[in-house]
C-alpha cells in the first residue's frame, strides 16, 4: 500500500504457535489425532468467512486477493477449535465452525463483534448440542509445556500489545488460587503449582482472553475486565466445582465489553493498526 | 452456564501402614503377581449425586482394620451399605486388558477356504492377572456427627475444626495414624469435609459369618466429583495403584486436572507373550506410565445400558447385568430389566456408560486429588493385544515360501512393537514356546536380538518437532529484534 515496509502480521505468529501446540499434543502428549474434525473445522470456517466478507463488502471476494485478509482470523479461530473442542460427530464440527465464524457477522455492536469467536463457538456448541466437550486436563501440567506456552504466548501477546489483559488475568487468577489453596486451605505448594501450570489456563490467558478485537478498548477498562473474569472464574471453579470456567466466563461476560467501551472511550483495535503505528513512528523520527 | 458434571467426592482409602515398598515391575520368571498395591473403587455419578463403593480385601487381623474417608456431607445410615465382594471381581474380569489369539492357515492347503477372511480366525482371549487389593487401617478426629453399625462395620462420621484435634481423637480411639497424615487433614477440614471412619465390629462380623470384609458403599449429593488420593499417600513412599470403575449416564469420565490417556491397544505382539500376558501388561503399563507421568490411563469404555446387546467384543467374561448395575449403585435404572427394555424407545434415561481408569500415583507427581468430569463421549474402547499362531503343516509350496517371508517380516514388527510397548527386549522375556518352531529363521529368538536396542519409532518425529520449534523461536526473536530497530 505504501513504500514503508510492513511489519509481519501478528496473526501469522499466532497461527504458527497454534500449530506448534497441536503438534506438541499429537507427538508428545499422544493425543488421538482427529484429522476429520480438524479438516472440517478449517474448511467450514474458511468458506463461511469468505461468504461473510463477500457479503459485507457487497462483492465476491477473490480468494487470493482477500482484502483485510479475513482468512487469517478465521484460520486462527479454527485452530482454536482443533486445540480445544472434542466431539465424535462430523456434523458437530461443521456446526461449531459455523457458530464460530458467523458469530462475528451476526452478533455485532457498533461495528465490533461482541464475542471472541472461538470461545463463543466452543461454548455454544457444548451447551446446545450436548455432544461436544472440553478436556481441560489434556495438557497436563508438565514443566516443559508450561515454559513453552509462556514464552511463545508472551511473544504473540506482546506483538499485539495486549499483554496487559493476559497479565491482569493471570495474576488475579493465580493470586486468588494461591490465597485459597495455600494460605487458607493449607495445601502444600505443589498443589497450587499444578493448578497454575496447566496448559489450558495458560493457553486461555495468552491466546483467548488476549484477543484484541473483543476486549474493551480503554486500557483501564481492559484491566478491570480481565480481573473481573479471573475473579468470577475462580469463584465458580473453587466453590461451585465447575470446569473450564475461564472460557465460560469470557463468553458470558462479553456483552459487558460494549458497556465498558461506552463508559470509557478509546480507540478501536484494528489488525493493521501496527502498520499505521509503524508508519507514524517513522515519520515522527 | 452449563452444568458440568463435576461432582463429587471422595474416597479415600486409608490404609496401610506397612505399605509395600514399590519394587518396580519386572519380568517375572514365574507367573508373578506384578501389581503392587491396588485399590478398587466403583464410582456412579449423575447430576450432583455420587455413589462410591470401596473394595476391601484387607488380609490381616480384622480387628486391625480401619479406614478414613473424607466425604462432603454427613451421611445418613441409609446412605451407607455393604455390598457383595464379587461385584468387583466381575467388573474387573469384564473390563481388564485382553489378549486375542488368531491362527494363520496353511497357505499350501488353502483351496477350499480361501475366502474365509484371509488367514485369521479368532479364538479367545486371555485375562490379565486379577487386580489384587490391599487395604488397611488407621484414623483420627473431633465432633461425632453420627455413629452407625452397618453390616460388619462400625462407622463414625466426624467433623473437625482443626487437624490436631482430629488427630488426637483418632489416636485416643486407637486408630493408628500414619505420619504425614496430619498435614493433609487440615485442607480437608477447612474445605468443610467430614470424615467417614470405619472399623470392623467383630461380633457382627462373627454373627454374619462372612470371612472376608465386604465392600462399603456410600452415597451423597455434592457437586464435587473427585477422589481424594492425597490422604492415602500420607504413609506411602512408593507408587500406588487404583482401578476406578465408573458408571455414568452420558459417556466416559475423564480427569480435569490430570491427563487421561488411552493405553495402546489392538497391537500385534509376539506369540510367546501368550504365556506371559500378565507380566507383559504389567510391563506395558509401567512403561507407558513412566513416559507419561501425571496421567491416568483409560483401560475400558463401553455402553453397558441394559438396552445395548453388544457389551464387549470379544467378551472375556460376562458383562455386568442389570443386577450388577443396581448393586453398583446405578440408581437411575428402572425396577427391572424388562421395564427398561420397553422404555428404551421413549427415553434414554436408562443409559449407562462404563469407564475403567487405571491410576498409578505417588506423592511426587500427583499433588492434587483427582477431579473428574463426565463427557458425552460414548466411543467404545478396550485394551486388546493380538497374537497370531503361525500356520502348521508342510509349507513346501510356492505360496508356503512366500508365507514364511511375510511371517518373518510380521514377527520382526511384533518384536519391535513389544519393545516399544514394554521397553523390554527379547532377552528380558521368559520365552516358553509350547510348540515347535516351523523354521529357525522365523523364530523370535533369531529376530529378537536385532530389534532389542531399537529406538522408539516416535523419536524421529519428536526430533523434527523440536528442531522446527527451535527454529521458529529464533526467527521470532530475530524478527522482534529487527522491529525494535
Amino acid at each position: 500500500m505504501t513504500g514503508i515496509p510492513k511489519p509481519p502480521d501478528a496473526r501469522y505468529f499466532q497461527m504458527t504457535f497454534q500449530l506448534l501446540f497441536l503438534s506438541y499434543g499429537l507427538l508428545f502428549l499422544q493425543w488421538k489425532a482427529e484429522w476429520l474434525n480438524y479438516i472440517l473445522f478449517i474448511i467450514t470456517g474458511l468458506i463461511l468467512q469468505w461468504i461473510g466478507d463477500s457479503f459485507l463488502s457487497k462483492k465476491i471476494i477473490h480468494p487470493f486477493h482477500w482484502e483485510n485478509e479475513g482468512w487469517k482470523s478465521a484460520l486462527i479461530s479454527c485452530f482454536s477449535l482443533c486445540l480445544l473442542l472434542k466431539t465424535n460427530h462430523w456434523y458437530i464440527c461443521i456446526f461449531a465452525a459455523a457458530l464460530t465464524v458467523l458469530s462475528k457477522y451476526v452478533i455485532r455492536y457498533k461495528g465490533k463483534h461482541i464475542f471472541n469467536p472461538s470461545a463463543f463457538g466452543i461454548i455454544a456448541t457444548v451447551i446446545i448440542t450436548k455432544d461436544a466437550w472440553l478436556s481441560p486436563g489434556q495438557w497436563g501440567s508438565g514443566a516443559v509445556i508450561f515454559f513453552a506456552v509462556c514464552c511463545l504466548g508472551f511473544i504473540v501477546a506482546s506483538k499485539v500489545q495486549k499483554l496487559d489483559i493476559t497479565l491482569a488475568f493471570l495474576i488475579t487468577f493465580a493470586g486468588l488460587l494461591f490465597a485459597r489453596q495455600v494460605v487458607y486451605l493449607d495445601w502444600s505448594i505443589d498443589v497450587f503449582l499444578q493448578s497454575v501450570s496447566t496448559g489450558s489456563l495458560l493457553l486461555f490467558s495468552f491466546f483467548m482472553i488476549s484477543d484484541p478485537k473483543t476486549a474493551p478498548n480503554h486500557p483501564a477498562a481492559r484491566i478491570i475486565w480481565a480481573v473481573l473474569i479471573a475473579a468470577v472464574a475462580f469463584y465458580l471453579s473453587a466453590f461451585k466445582w465447575m470446569n473450564s470456567t475461564p472460557i465460560y466466563v469470557l463468553v458470558f461476560a462479553a456483552p459487558l465489553v460494549p458497556l465498558f467501551d461506552r463508559i470509557m472511550k478509546s480507540v478501536k483495535f484494528e489488525w493493521n493498526q501496527q502498520a499505521i503505528r509503524a508508519k507514524s513512528k517513522v515519520i515522527s523520527i | 452456564m452449563k452444568k458440568k458434571i463435576s461432582a463429587a467426592l471422595l474416597l479415600l482409602t486409608f490404609a496401610t501402614h506397612d505399605v509395600f515398598a514399590f519394587c518396580g515391575f519386572y519380568v517375572s520368571k514365574a507367573d508373578g503377581t506384578l501389581t503392587n498395591k491396588t485399590s478398587q473403587v466403583i464410582l456412579v455419578r449423575d447430576g450432583d449425586r455420587t455413589v462410591i463403593t470401596m473394595s476391601n480385601d484387607f488380609k490381616g487381623d480384622v480387628s486391625d482394620f480401619a479406614m478414613v474417608v473424607p466425604v462432603p456431607t454427613v451421611l445418613k445410615k441409609s446412605d451407607i451399605k455393604v455390598v457383595e465382594a464379587d461385584l468387583f471381581q466381575r467388573l474387573n474380569d469384564y473390563s481388564k486388558p485382553r489378549l486375542v489369539e488368531y491362527y494363520d492357515q496353511n497357505p499350501c492347503q488353502r483351496y477350499y477356504d480361501r475366502q474365509e477372511s484371509a488367514s485369521l480366525s479368532e479364538v479367545v482371549v486371555k485375562n490379565a492377572p486379577g487386580v489384587s487389593v490391599k487395604q488397611k487401617k488407621e484414623e483420627y478426629k473431633v465432633k461425632v456427627e453420627a455413629t452407625y453399625t452397618v453390616g460388619e462395620y462400625d462407622i463414625v462420621i466426624l467433623s473437625a475444626e482443626e487437624s490436631n484435634g482430629l488427630y488426637k481423637w483418632l489416636t485416643a480411639n486407637k486408630y493408628k495414624i500414619p505420619k504425614g497424615a496430619e498435614e493433609v487433614l487440615e485442607p480437608y477440614i477447612k474445605s468443610n469435609m467430614k470424615f467417614f471412619v470405619v472399623k470392623v465390629n467383630i461380633e457382627e462380623q462373627e454373627n454374619l459369618g462372612f470371612e472376608q470384609l465386604r465392600p462399603l458403599q456410600i452415597k451423597f449429593n455434592s457437586p464435587k466429583f473427585m477422589l481424594p488420593i492425597r490422604l492415602g499417600m500420607a504413609n506411602a513412599d512408593g507408587d500406588q495403584d487404583m482401578i476406578v470403575y465408573a458408571f455414568t449416564r452420558n459417556g466416559r469420565i475423564e480427569s480435569t486436572n490430570y491427563r487421561t490417556m488411552q493405553m495402546p491397544t489392538s497391537k500385534n505382539i509376539p506369540l510367546f507373550v501368550n504365556t506371559n500376558f500378565g507380566s507383559f501388561y504389567a510391563n506395558t503399563f509401567q512403561h507407558q506410565w513412566s513416559q507419561q507421568q501425571n496421567s491416568l490411563f483409560l483401560e475400558y469404555a463401553w455402553d453397558v445400558s441394559p438396552s445395548n446387546y453388544v457389551k464387549c467384543d470379544p467378551c472375556v467374561s460376562e458383562p455386568p447385568n442389570f443386577e450388577d448395575l443396581k448393586k453398583a449403585g446405578v440408581w437411575w435404572l428402572g425396577k427391572d430389566a424388562y421395564n427398561d427394555y420397553v422404555n428404551q424407545y421413549e427415553t434414554q434415561k436408562q443409559n449407562v456408560f462404563f469407564t475403567r481408569l487405571h491410576v498409578r500415583y505417588n506423592r511426587k507427581n500427583y499433588a492434587q486429588d483427582i477431579v473428574f468430569q463426565e463427557t458425552p463421549n460414548r466411543e467404545n474402547y478396550q485394551v486388546r493385544y493380538i497374537i497370531t499362531h503361525p500356520a502348521t503343516g508342510d509349507l513346501n509350496c510356492e505360496a508356503g515360501k512366500t508365507y514364511l517371508k511375510t511371517l518373518k517380516d510380521r514377527r520382526k514388527k511384533e518384536m519391535e512393537m513389544l519393545v516399544q510397548l514394554t521397553g523390554k527386549g527379547y532377552d528380558d522375556w521368559d520365552v516358553v514356546m509350547n510348540h515347535e518352531e516351523i523354521s529357525k529363521e522365523v523364530s523370535y529368538a533369531a529376530l529378537g536380538k536385532k530389534v532389542d536396542s531399537k529406538a522408539n519409532s516416535n523419536e524421529a518425529g519428536k526430533g523434527v518437532f523440536m528442531a522446527s520449534a527451535a527454529l521458529l523461536g529464533m526467527v521470532s526473536l530475530i524478527g522482534a529484534g529487527r522491529r525494535k530497530k
